[in-house]
Parts: structure tokens; C-alpha cells; sequence
């Protein structure tokens, strides 16, 4: 009796499923998808017939299409950088006044996580996936990435990580989220103490954690080998652009330091629901610090390389000449690579280690400083005496040398041992490591983001917009993070929700600087939003005019290729033409239709926005 | 063969890898020549071991990739990076045998120096 039971409940269910793929169908046009040159595709147009791609939302869930998946590890980034970002005004504000007034100090502590967590494992990596899905098979020739399925399971293993990073704010009963802080050191992870850490809402962040890692792993193998084997013939070691070195190396250093990271959360949810003893014996806390810094310094580099070679790729390109000493930044993208491997102690100079081991590991890290000064020679070299147009991709490459500069200078007295045992744990840690994931990697990332709008969306964004934010980001983030600098000079010490009265002042300007932030941000969500939808479309396949200066790249000749085999989409009447980069709009187009963002002159008619 | 893989220019190229190695070098002649902290086996081990460790694997990561990118540059066309499948980018060969010819026709030095420097 209860096996019929069930198999009629069976039965239910595969109708159930059986009918709502049915609908599904209905719903969606699954035979309305033009595949054009290069694997493009546009439109949704019902006279197009292909088999390859359906349209509508099925097609965002059956994707294996490498643009598409860009595109959505694009969004996904983009949201979780909003909610990281929303995450760190409340903390900002609780921070305007000394006491604890806002918030209370354990859900201080509970946004501190998930804010680091966010923003390190939920938008870094995956929006570099964003730009390296998009373009790296258009970079170097091939038809899409080596394996597109396990490119499609990447990416969705990404939401449920998501959903359980995140899962203790939800209104679950009896789960709290973790206050862990990113570092998730122990005992206070391992539950010990009289503390509430032995939650579950560690345990879902532990495994949310964990399930981005494996992503992350097996979007490494898949960059690697698409690198390796499917280059276009033409490409070869001597020509791979530079993009594609940086995210070579990168997913080198993933395949070696996430599945670490994947043992030690391991290890770690054994200790806290099987009754191990890895982290509780004596030294316990230590090799939790040496297995997490020995993935988490290369982790470092892993978001930061690829926004380097954004940097290096766009920003010759607004100089109007090649990048300098191009294999320089190779060589020092491999270098770095290495050396990242050799430094992880550095985090732990404070810990009471031997003096030996925190000599060699301060050896490593001055050594490592090298190949990064050079990259920034590199960049300065190129823009010097050249033809410099300060596009909103330009400002936040710049943005990102100025930022990347004090970033990395604060960074070098860090590895010198006396000078880190003064400003541990201090926030003049925090400055120096939010002037480069903020100042510098999210900085690239916006000017990728710039750079390629008119290539993924077809459409211009507004000039004047992408210009605000720029000043507001730059200012913002200067205006935070070096107040930081100064108040870890000050001797504030780092992740407390109060602090004592002298700090007041300074907190408040960081404050102030975060929300000029949010102001920027705000901007650029509306005026990415709206032109996407809106905005004035691109009809040439140029629109920089890098042709004119021999440094087209071969995603903008795919591009190219795509406008020039453009299906007619039944004849409509297009209004809105986008500049190719600086010349000059008719003037009798209206004022929210048009765009330029070259460089030379234009009325400023032109270029107002909407708003 | 070797010799020929790695002449003058890029054994130039490879001088930006070779700082760091110095720096590695100075420290683990400096710390074998005076130790502030004594010698113990394990954690001097330890010490050298990490220092030499990252020296090998970077001077071994630099000979491969400069072998790669070096010995392509022998075998293959070498195209400005990143624009190798765009139609009518010339090869950079032939981007410096204009350059050459220009400096044959006007006799200016710079030319072919500012042309080097951009390759």
C-alpha cells in the first residue's frame, strides 16, 4: 500500500514535470534563435529558426554559449557587489559615532563576514569570470571555451553558494549568520567558546563557501585548457594578449590554492559536527592560519591579475600606442604567480612564530613587490607622451596605476616585519587592502565594464554619467581608505563596531567617503541599466577607433564581423546612431540619443544625459 | 639550440624576473652569512627551504615561459599581441622592415629606436 503510495506520487510528479516543460515551451519560442558569424547570436525574431539556443529565460538557464555565461557571471557579480556594498554603508554608519547605536555589535560583526565574503568570493572572482568568459575565446581565436558544460555547471554552482553564504540573514529559525570575520580563524570558528558560532549558519557559510571554490576550480581547468588547445592558429606564446597571461596564470593559482582552501573548510565542518581535533589541539589555531593564508595570499593575486591585465589591455589603447615593455608584464605576471605561493606567513607575523620563518617570508614578500613596480612603470611608460584620451575606460585605468600605487606602497611596509608588528591588525591594514580590491580591482573592472559596454550590449552608455562616477569613486575611495591608513596610524584597531572618541572624527570622514561611494555606484547602476535598454546604439564595429592607431583587437573585429552580418530585424527605422569614439554628433539628434566618449572635443549638447 | 633561443633580447626581457631572484639571493647569502636568531635544524631548514624553494620554481617558471614565447617568436609569425586574427595587422617583422626602410630614406636614427620601443 505505501509503494503504490509513492508511485503515484511518482507518477504525479513526472506528469507534473512533464507538463510544465510543456508550457515552457509554449511560453518560449524555443526555435526563434539567429546564430550569426563567430558564434553570435541576436534577437528572439520568430522568422530565424535554429535549434542552437532558445530565447527568452530558458535561454539564461540552458546556456553553455561562453558570451552568455560572461554575461551571467556579469549580473551575478554585480548583484553580489550591491549587496556587499549595501552591507558596508550600514556598517560605515554604525561607525559615525563611536558607540554602538545603530546596530548592535554582533550583527556588526555577522555584516564584517559576509561583507569580506561577498566581496572577495562573490563579486571578485566571478566578475573577473565575467570578462574572462566573454572574451578570452574571442582574444585568442577559439569558438568558445574547451569544455562549455562544465563552463555552464561553473557558473551555476554559484547561486546556491550564494544562498547559503548569505543564508543567516535569512528569517530561518535558529540559524544566525557567521561573525567569523572572512578569515573564519580558529577556535572562534570551530564553535569553541561560550560564544554562538557553533551555528549552522557557519556551518551553510563554510559549505556555500566551499561550493564557490569548486566553481572557481573548475572554471581554472577550463581557462587552462581552453588556453592551451584552442588558440586560433595565428596565436601563438609570442602574440596571447595580455589578458589572456593574466587569467592563465591566474587559473594556475586557483588550481593550486582553492582545492586547499576546499580541505581546510573540510577539515573545519569535521571539527565542528564529527567531534575531529584538527584545530583544537595545541598549535590548532596556527595551521588553521597556515592552510587559509597559504590559499589566501594567492587568492590576493588571483583578483588581482586579470584587473591588471584589463588595465594593461585597455589602457594602450587610450594611449594610442602599444603597452610598453610587453613582456615585461608577462615575465611579471608569471613572477608574481610564483613568489604569491612564497609569502603567505606574512599574515602571520604577529602570531609568535619563529623568527627564522618570518624572515624568509618577509624575503619572499619584498621580492614580490618588484614585479608589481614594474607593471606600474609599465602602464606609466605607455602613457607617457602619448596620445591620451580620457574616456570613462581610461579614467578608471589611471584610477586604478594612482590608486594601485598607494595600495602597493602601504603594502611593502606591511612585509617588513617591525613596521607590520606596529600596524597589525590595525586599520591602516584595512586601507591598504581596500586601495587595492576597491581602488584597483573594482576600479579595472569598472573600466573593463566601460570599455566593452558598446561590444555586449550594442549600445553606447552615457558619457557624462560613467564621468561621474568615476570622480565619485575616485574621491570616495581616497577620501576612505586614507583615512583608514591614518587611523590605523593612530593605533584603531581593526573589525570593532566602537571605538574610543579620538577616532571620531576620521571615522566620520570615512563615512562620508563611503557614501560619495554609494552616491557613484548609484549613478553607475542607473546608467548601466538605462543603457543598456536605451541607450543609443552602436553601429560601428570600431567604436574607439583603435584601427586608427593599429591597436584593434581581434574581439573588436569579432564584433565587427557580428554588426556586418546583422540580420534585418524587419526594416524598423533607427533613430539612434552612437559615435564611434570622438567624432563629432550631428547635432540635430536628440540629446539622450547620442554618445561620445573619444576624447575630442564635443558640445557638451551632445553628450548631456538624460538626466 | 639553446643559445639561440635566448640571445641578447631576451635574456633582456628576462632581466625583470632576474630582480626578484637577486633579492631572494641577497637574503639567503645574508641570512646563511649572519643569522641573528641561531641556527636550528628544522626552522632553518624551514627558512632556507621556502627561500630557495620560490627561487627555483621562479627561475624554472621564467626559463620555460621564455623558452615558449621565445622559441614561437623563432618558429611563427609573431603578430602584435591580441591582434593576430585581425585582417591587415602586419606581422611585426614587417613592421620593422618599414621602420628600417624609412631610416634608409631619411637617415634618422630615432626612427627605427622609437619604432623598436613600441614593438
Amino acid at each position: 500500500m505505501e509503494v503504490n503510495g509513492q508511485l503515484a506520487l511518482t507518477v504525479l510528479m513526472g506528469i507534473f514535470l512533464i507538463a510544465v516543460a510543456a508550457w515552457l515551451a509554449r511560453v518560449e519560442d524555443w526555435r526563434s534563435y539567429t546564430p550569426l558569424a563567430g558564434g553570435g547570436a541576436v534577437g528572439s525574431t520568430e522568422q530565424y529558426v535554429s535549434e542552437e539556443k532558445p530565447s527568452g529565460v530558458i535561454r539564461w538557464l540552458t546556456t553553455v554559449d561562453h558570451k552568455d555565461i560572461g554575461i551571467l557571471y556579469g549580473a551575478y557579480g554585480l548583484i553580489a557587489f550591491a549587496v556587499g556594498g549595501l552591507m558596508v554603508v550600514v556598517m560605515r554608519l554604525e561607525l559615525a559615532d563611536p558607540a554602538s547605536t545603530l546596530i548592535s555589535n554582533t550583527f556588526y560583526n555577522s555584516l564584517l563576514t559576509s561583507h569580506g565574503i561577498t566581496m572577495l568570493f562573490l563579486f571578485g572572482t566571478p566578475i573577473i569570470a565575467a570578462f574572462s568568459n566573454y572574451f578570452i575565446p574571442l582574444l585568442i581565436g577559439a569558438d568558445d571555451m574547451a569544455f562549455p558544460r562544465i563552463n555552464a555547471i561553473a557558473f551555476w554552482l554559484l547561486p546556491p553558494a550564494a544562498l547559503l553564504i548569505w543564508a543567516g540573514f535569512f528569517p530561518i529559525p535558529d540559524v544566525i549568520p557567521a561573525q567569523t570575520a572572512w578569515t573564519m580563524y580558529t577556535p572562534l570558528s570551530a564553535g569553541a567558546g561560550s560564544g554562538n558560532q557553533m551555528n549552522a549558519g557557519v556551518d551553510l557559510m563554510l559549505l556555500g563557501l566551499h561550493l564557490s571554490g569548486v566553481s572557481a576550480t573548475m572554471g581554472a581547468i577550463n581557462f587552462i585548457a581552453t588556453i592551451f588547445t584552442e588558440r586560433n592558429e595565428k596565436v601563438t606564446w609570442a602574440n596571447l594578449d595580455i589578458f589572456s597571461w593574466t587569467i592563465l596564470t591566474q587559473s594556475g593559482l586557483i588550481l593550486f590554492a582553492f582545492p586547499l582552501l576546499g580541505s581546510a573548510i573540510l577539515m573545519l565542518l569535521l571539527d565542528r559536527n564529527f567531534g575531529t581535533m584538527f584545530f583544537a589541539v595545541d598549535g590548532g589555531a596556527i595551521l588553521w592560519q597556515h592552510l587559509f593564508w597559504f590559499f589566501g595570499h594567492p587568492e590576493v593575486y588571483i583578483l588581482v591579475l586579470p584587473p591588471m591585465g584589463i588595465v594593461s589591455l585597455v589602457l594602450p589603447r587610450f594611449a594610442g600606442r602599444r603597452l610598453f615593455g610587453f613582456k615585461f608584464v608577462v615575465y611579471s605576471t608569471l613572477a608574481i604567480g610564483v613568489l604569491s605561493f612564497g609569502v603567505w606567513a606574512h599574515h602571520m607575523f604577529a602570531t609568535g612564530i619563529d623568527p627564522r620563518l618570518r624572515a624568509s617570508f618577509m624575503a619572499v614578500s619584498l621580492a614580490i613587490a618588484i614585479p608589481s613596480a614594474v607593471k606600474t612603470f609599465n602602464w606609466i611608460t605607455t602613457m607617457w607622451n602619448g596620445k591620451i584620451r580620457l574616456t570613462t575606460p581610461m579614467l578608471f585605468c589611471i584610477g586604478f596605476v594612482s590608486n594601485f600605487i598607494i595600495g602597493g606602497v602601504t603594502g611593502v611596509f606591511l612585509a617588513s616585519i617591525p613596521v607590520d608588528l606596529v600596524l597589525h591588525d590595525t586599520y591602516y591594514v584595512v586601507g591598504h587592502f581596500h586601495y587595492i580590491v576597491m581602488g584597483a580591482i573594482a576600479f579595472a573592472g569598472f573600466a573593463g565594464i566601460y570599455y566593452w559596454f558598446p561590444l555586449y550590449t550594442g549600445r553606447m552608455y552615457q558619457v557624462t554619467l560613467g564621468k561621474w562616477h568615476f570622480w565619485l569613486s575616485m574621491v570616495g575611495t581616497n577620501l576612505t581608505f586614507f583615512v583608514m591608513v591614518l587611523l590605523g596610524y593612530g593605533g584603531m584597531p581593526r573589525r570593532y563596531a566602537t571605538y574610543l572618541p579620538q577616532f571620531a572624527t576620521l571615522h566620520q570622514i570615512a563615512t562620508v567617503g563611503a557614501l560619495i561611494l554609494l552616491a557613484g555606484q548609484i549613478i553607475f547602476v542607473w546608467n548601466f541599466v538605462q543603457s543598456w535598454l536605451e541607450g543609443p546604439k552602436v553601429e560601428d564595429g570600431d567604436p574607439w577607433d583603435l584601427a586608427d592607431d593599429d591597436l584593434l583587437t581581434s574581439e573588436w573585429h569579432w564584433f565587427d564581423r557580428k554588426l556586418q552580418t546583422a540580420v534585418a530585424d524587419g526594416g524598423e527605422e533607427e533613430a539612434e546612431l552612437a559615435t564611434d569614439g570622438g567624432e563629432r554628433i550631428d547635432d540635430s539628434q536628440s540629446s539622450s540619443d547620442v554618445s561620445s566618449d573619444g576624447g575630442e572635443p564635443v558640445d557638451e549638447t551632445d553628450v548631456a544625459s538624460d538626466e | 639550440m639553446a643559445s639561440k633561443t635566448f640571445d641578447k633580447e631576451t635574456i633582456l626581457d628576462l632581466t625583470v624576473n632576474m630582480v626578484p631572484l637577486v633579492i631572494i639571493l641577497f637574503f639567503v647569502v645574508g641570512f646563511a652569512v649572519f643569522n641573528p636568531f641561531g641556527v636550528d635544524t628544522l626552522t632553518s631548514g624551514l627558512q632556507f627551504s621556502i627561500m630557495v624553494a620560490a627561487f627555483v620554481l621562479l627561475a624554472a617558471l621564467t626559463y620555460l615561459s621564455g623558452k615558449a614565447i621565445a622559441g614561437s617568436e623563432k618558429t611563427d609569425v609573431v603578430y602584435p599581441p591580441g591582434q593576430a586574427t585581425v585582417p591587415g595587422v602586419k606581422p611585426l617583422h614587417e613592421e620593422h622592415a618599414e621602420a628600417e626602410a624609412e631610416l634608409d630614406e631619411s637617415g634618422d636614427g630615432d626612427a627605427v629606436e622609437a619604432a623598436e620601443g613600441t614593438a
